[in-house]
């Protein structure tokens, strides 16, 4: 028999689900913040003893370990990244500091800069210039480069990223860049842009290269010791590391770039919906991961969560490289209920994990969601929740409610938390429109997915004020990412800038980028051990109108198998802007056939498949009421009313249980608002 | 089009119709779609856009007015541009009947003397209305558009002696009839633009309203007209309310502030700007009586609307940013605006330039006048650049192009007290997202050579301001290339005994025989090969210099936004060591006698 094992180490636990044939285990422990791998051997420990085999012979059956890993957004969390120099242009010393000109709130004079990753002392520009098309204006002056590399020794640098102008058109300076660094500080990591992120814009690509290169070398030894311990501990294979474009790749194609794992823990959440999606017949899918401290959204159509590339911001720095857009909100069941001047806030100032809501009894005193919801009745201070090793406690809450609430509205403490609970809705009702805004599509057409210790409290509720009619709760909900990395396909997502007007795109160079591409791509695949046979492409290009500055992705063609570029002949230009037109008029209502639009950009999406878990089960269509274990008094909305309750576990596909009413599962609560019902799967 | 117009356009509006009563959190619930609305149609602008300063820079401001003509929300955007579409709006709702309003119906206005901001903001605006056919809200949308027609290509023109040279007005016009696009008025619109791409600009911004008309719809709805109203009611009342609550704070009294512009386009100097913050109780007015009326002024004629707008967009940054931004604002503070001055011109007077000086000084002087009793809150919300560095040329097709010069620089972030200025650019110019130089390079035959912050040209202080970019550019073709340059003279003014900003400085043809620094305005035609070199001012400074920490001020020296010899000359922090040994490091006591010597100076008398 052999596994998979998915992992996803998160601040508090540590989430294993272990692909058995179809079966699929799921484990939890306790993370090790001083050195993360230990917390993963403990849980696959774990693992061995309860499939009653060695940790080594256990590991010695694993096909495939998929991991997603926190290490990049820990490091900007706690800004303890390596000690980074910055070398570029000479000119453009700046560009990390003045950020495009853009301050997260144009209203608010006191928001304080972020901490800089790299202050003005370590960024340091070099004589040199490369032009739009690849000539050197002016060349590399290796006189001045070494002087400022021996200034960034001297401050005790050990990361130097290198970024200079139109180094994605012609590296040959960064590349010499490179030698110079690594012959004046020795064992620097190094990150270049070209290799980061090789498109335009320069302040894209300069943040990028960045950010890589200070959480560069503490993400990398992070994978490198992970990957020791589990190859002394008998695996075999490849380490297969969730990416933020929602594919998981190998070490090896992450060295260059492994900024590319920033934020992939949520990506492996909406994979893992797309996958569930996908088993239940639903394509588009509004997926809501709602845990402790924050609120997470995304949107998958058409079965996919695409990754967009560029304005994406983490932890106040703009990391461009392509992400499953997921949407944070600071709304999580720790995010803190106040009231003032005749205003209710719900977050973002979060309780976090500790001291957490006042109900967890770990010394919270300020009010929270969770507190809010407990107070309505939707989860439960019994013993038993959270199968039986956690109690919610609901002293001191009402009077904290009452203080920081009810008291500034002027109302009782229940109609407090209804406000609360009204509140968060609307919050997390506007991010969804947001989100659907920048994509152009109606929530009324998604299928809300929701997973996250929360998700499924608010999930219904969710869905009424969007419009939308089904929702689905996996029952993986609380660890769902560990479950979605196992449904994660090696991809390798890449780009060039290519700027020019459609008639006068020359077809001989968009083939020649693909080539590239498709070789890079087929050389990393076919290491990690992968035939060409099984490598997926979709080749695509980025369109524009002219003077537009978002362009939309077009493909030109897809395959599986051999390198064949044959559908790159003289006609693939005009079958593109004839498909961009029809692109643009679907997303913006409208076109401007008179107008040739312009590429911007040559794609390429190489894929290959892996087993993944079988999310199947359904809905059968004979419906039998389930029975309720009790009755508890809440309010769904409509004012408090006793309320049916039952256990998950009491729960059989064929079952159907009407709302109102209030599902308990294991780590997390259903709540079946009226109108609704529940149908397991 | 006369002042009896504008004070007509202002007349406080009443609120909307209504028995039902609402409660806090519904209100806000609405007032967050509201917001969110105008976030859609932004974005859907942003995304379908065809000019740079809209889809790039973000120069698109959403905003929702009720049936009465009040500012109900906005969305993100350009804080002073905001508040500009209402007055707009007002004359198209005095048409009302006579224009046949209905629903489906988009109409579009940009005239200064029938409420409008400058010529090239477009506000485009479609009406809500409810299953009785009673209008409810209207969805409007501002943006800047790269050409208006007149006589110099762009929008702007440095020697227009009146609006007409400057492009076409127009006080309202209907480009969507029950649905129907109107296509003579469209047609009219893209006849009278220079640039091609202004088709997709003004078809995208009727999509974008007609979307936020629909989900406008959706809400009505859900939550029922009546509630809807009485959020609007409800959230207007609440804003005026918490920013009277915040000027109740404040010490009553009359806080005064004089700002002069260098010069207008024709050479008049020291343009005034005159501005009296006088505080009672809960009533703020902010008089702006004594500024400038020189008839013989060019260029330097701010509209009515945008004056209004500027004054409250600083109003704002001022009092917790958490308020609404509502028709509330404009409830809370009584504005005196002369008529006849460059602050409420008389019709017909060129606007296009006016809206960079002196509407900024409209802000700056009210930052000023406020600074002594809100030292936490007080950073201009200015550009004082004067215009941006337009270079035009043509290419083999004949068609125009346009480098519009908004390209990334620092200027003007100024400190607050606790908090140095930092980023690009003032906390309100956050969404203007600038141009970069690969992008440009790819578009046009220009080569972006340095935009480095030059050392020691932030404002000295004890929070310092942010120093200012040296923009480097080389055109690789002949092009004419437009400027205007102010804040030479009087440059962004310090604050709580603050530094300065170091003047702006902008030349042409550097490295030449014919190399000058432009002292006021030019339209230059420029060779291949020229060189053009600005250097923008920092932000400035806020209280005493030699209060900043020596700390602060040795790493401000090894991040090269001090010098030595300024960390000596205007800090009064002697430090020993250098940057190419990396070993500077503050002598304590010669800091603590340099200073010492200072403060007795000053003490007696001597000039710091």
């Amino acid at each position: 028999m052999n596994y998979r094992i998915g992992i996803d180490i998160g601040g508090t636990f540590t989430d294993f689900a272990l692909l058995k044939g179809q079966e699929l285990i799921l484990h939890k422990n306790l993370s090790t913040p001083q050195d993360r791998s230990l917390g993963v051997i403990h849980g696959l420990e774990h693992l061995a003893k309860a499939e009653g085999k060695t940790l080594a012979h256990l590991l010695s059956d694993v096909d495939a370990i998929i991991h997603g890993t926190t290490v990049a957004d820990n490091t900007l969390i706690e800004m303890n990244g390596a000690c980074t120099g910055l070398l570029t242009t000479a000119g453009f010393r700046d560009e990390l500091e003045l950020r495009r000109g853009y301050k997260e709130d144009i209203w608010d004079v006191r928001l304080p800069p972020p901490t800089p990753i790299i202050p003005r002392r370590r960024r340091l520009g070099v004589p040199e210039r490369i032009r739009f098309d690849g000539s050197v204006h002016t060349p590399l002056d290796e006189a001045a480069a070494r002087k400022a590399i021996q200034r960034l020794a001297k401050q005790g640098v050990e990361s130097v990223a290198i970024a200079t102008l139109f180094s994605f058109v012609n590296p040959a300076h960064e590349l010499r860049l490179a030698e110079l660094v690594a012959e004046e500080i020795p064992g620097a990591y190094i990150s270049l842009s070209h290799q980061v992120l090789p498109k335009s814009p320069e302040f894209e690509r300069i943040s990028t290269t960045a950010v890589n290169g200070y959480v560069g070398p503490r993400v990398t030894a992070y994978i490198n010791r992970l990957c020791e311990r589990l190859q002394d501990a008998g695996y075999r294979h490849q380490l297969l590391l969730m990416q933020s474009n929602g594919g998981v790749m190998t070490r090896e194609y992450l060295a260059g770039s492994p900024i590319r794992v920033l934020a992939s823990g949520p990506a492996g959440g909406v994979i893992g919906s797309a996958a569930i999606g996908a088993a239940k017949g639903a394509s588009d899918l509004l997926c809501v991961d709602m845990g402790g401290t924050s609120y997470d959204v995304s949107v998958i159509r058409g079965g996919a969560a695409p990754a967009q590339s560029g304005w994406n911001w983490h932890h106040r720095y703009l990391v461009a490289t392509p992400m499953v857009q997921v949407e944070t909100l600071g709304a999580g069941g720790g995010s803190i209920c106040s009231a003032a001047s005749g205003r209710l806030q719900v977050g973002p100032a979060s309780a976090g994990a500790a001291p957490g809501p006042i109900c967890y009894g770990l010394g919270g005193t300020l009010p929270t969601v969770t507190d809010a919801i407990l107070v309505l009745g939707l989860l439960s201070d019994d013993a038993g929740f959270a199968g039986g090793s956690f109690r919610l406690d609901r002293t001191g809450v009402d009077a904290a409610l009452q203080a920081h609430v009810a008291g500034p509205l002027n109302c009782s403490v229940e109609e407090a938390a209804f406000d609360c609970w009204r509140v968060v809705n609307a919050n997390m009702t506007q991010a969804v429109r947001r989100l659907t805004a920048e994509k152009g599509c109606n929530p009324e057409d998604l299928t809300l997915l929701a997973y996250g210790g929360n998700g499924p409290v608010f999930a219904a509720i969710q869905a009424q004020d969007l419009g939308i009619r089904r929702v689905l709760v996996p029952r993986t909900s609380p660890g769902f990412s560990a479950t979605g990395a196992l449904a994660a396909q090696p991809c390798i997502d890449e780009e060039r800038s290519y700027i020019v007007c459609g008639t006068q795109a020359d077809i001989t160079r968009l083939r020649q980028f693909w080539e590239e591409l498709d070789s890079r791509a087929e050389h990393f695949l076919l290491a990690a051990g992968f035939s060409r046979a099984d490598i997926h492409c979709r080749y695509q290009l980025n369109l524009r109108y002219p003077g537009q500055n978002w362009s939309l992705t077009a493909d030109a063609a897809a395959q599986s198998g051999a390198r064949d570029l044959s559908f790159a002949d003289e006609t693939l230009i005009a079958t593109m802007m004839n498909r961009f037109h029809q692109l643009h008029f679907d997303e913006y209502g409208h076109d401007r056939k008179g107008e040739p639009p312009e590429i911007t950009g040559v794609r390429l999406v190489a894929s290959t498949e892996i087993p993944m878990p079988h999310f199947t089960g359904g809905l059968t269509a004979e419906r039998r009421t389930a029975t309720p274990a009790k009755q508890r008094r809440a309010n769904l909305g409509q004012g408090f009313c006793a309320t049916d309750i039952y256990r998950g576990a009491d729960l059989v596909p064929g079952h159907h249980v009407p709302g109102p009413a209030i599902i308990e599962e294991k780590f997390t609560t259903i709540v079946v608002y009226p109108g609704w019902n529940a149908l397991p799967g | 089009m006369s002042f009896e117009l504008n004070r007509r356009l202002v007349a406080r509006r009443p609120a909307l119709a209504t028995s039902t009563t609402i409660d806090a959190v519904t209100a806000s619930i609405v007032n967050g779609a509201f917001e969110t609305i105008c976030f859609e149609v932004a974005t859907h602008l942003g995304r379908a856009a065809s000019s740079a300063i809209i889809n790039q820079s973000n120069e698109r401001n959403a905003s929702l007015i009720d049936a009465n003509g009040r500012l109900a929300a906005v969305s993100v955007g350009i804080p002073q541009l905001l508040f500009v579409s209402p007055l707009a709006v007002r004359w198209g709702l005095e048409n009302f009947v006579e224009d046949d309003w209905g629903p489906g119906d988009v109409f579009v206005g940009n005239d200064p003397d029938y409420g409008g901001g400058h010529l090239p903001d477009y506000t485009v605006y479609a009406p809500l209305f409810d299953e009785h056919g009673e209008l409810v809200l209207i969805q409007a949308l501002q943006a800047h558009q790269g050409d208006t027609g007149g006589k110099d290509p762009g929008g702007f023109s440095i020697d227009s002696r009146d609006i007409f040279g400057e492009g076409l007005g127009i006080p309202v016009l209907k480009l969507v009839h029950r649905g129907k696009p109107r296509r003579d008025a469209i047609d009219l619109l893209i006849r009278n633009n220079r640039f091609p791409s202004f088709a997709g600009d003004i078809a995208a911004m009727i999509s974008a309203v007609q979307a936020g008309v629909r989900s406008l719809q959706v809400l009505l709805t859900r939550y029922g007209v009546e509630t809807v109203k009485a959020a609007v009611n409800y959230n207007i009342d609440q804003t005026n309310a918490r920013f009277r609550q915040a000027v109740a704070q404040w010490p009553d009294g009359e806080y005064p502030a004089h700002v002069w512009i260098d010069q207008d386009t024709a050479g008049n100097p020291d343009v005034h700007v005159q501005v009296t913050c006088r505080i009672s109780g809960d009533q703020l007015t902010v008089d702006m009586t004594g500024s400038d009326s020189r008839p013989e002024l060019v260029n330097v004629w701010n509209t009515f609307a945008n004056t209004r707008g500027y004054a409250i967009a600083q109003l704002a940054s001022m009092v917790d940013p958490d308020i609404n931004k509502n028709e509330g604002l404009f409830y809370a503070v009584e504005m005196i605006i002369p008529e006849g001055s460059i602050l409420q011109p008389a019709p017909n007077k060129p606007a296009a330039l006016g809206s960079f000086h002196p509407a900024v000084e409209v802000g700056e002087a009210i930052c000023i006048a406020l600074s002594p009793i809100l030292p936490q809150r007080s950073a201009p919300q200015v550009y004082k650049l004067g215009m941006p560095s337009a270079v035009i040329g043509f290419n083999e097709a004949g068609e125009m192009w346009m480098d519009q010069g908004v390209d990334v620089r620092a200027s003007d972030a100024s400190a607050t007290q606790g908090l140095d200025g930092w980023g690009a650019m003032c906390a309100g110019l956050g969404n203007l997202i600038l141009a970069t130089a690969e992008d440009a390079e790819s578009r046009f035959p220009v080569l972006n050579l340095s935009r480095e912050m030059t050392t020691d040209t932030g404002g000295a202080g004890r929070w310092r301001g942010q120093p200012g970019t040296r923009n480097i550019k080389q055109v690789l073709e002949p092009v004419s290339a437009m400027t205007w340059m102010v804040s030479r003279k009087h440059p962004l003014r310090g604050l709580n005994g603050g530094d300065d900003a170091p003047p702006y400085c902008n030349i042409f043809l550097l490295g030449t025989d014919e190399e000058f620094e432009v002292e006021n305005a030019v339209n230059a035609q420029l060779p291949a090969g020229a060189i053009t070199s600005y250097q923008y001012g920092g932000g400035a400074g806020f209280e005493d210099p030699l209060l900043r920490d020596p700390t602060a001020v040795q790493e401000d020296v090894l991040d090269e936004y001090v010098s030595i010899a300024a960390a000596r000359e205007r800090y009064g922090v002697v430090l020993t060591g250098s940057l190419d040994d990396w070993n500077v490091a503050i002598d304590v006591d010669k800091t603590a006698q340099l200073r010492g010597a200072r403060l007795a100076a000053r003490a007696a008398g001597g000039a710091r």
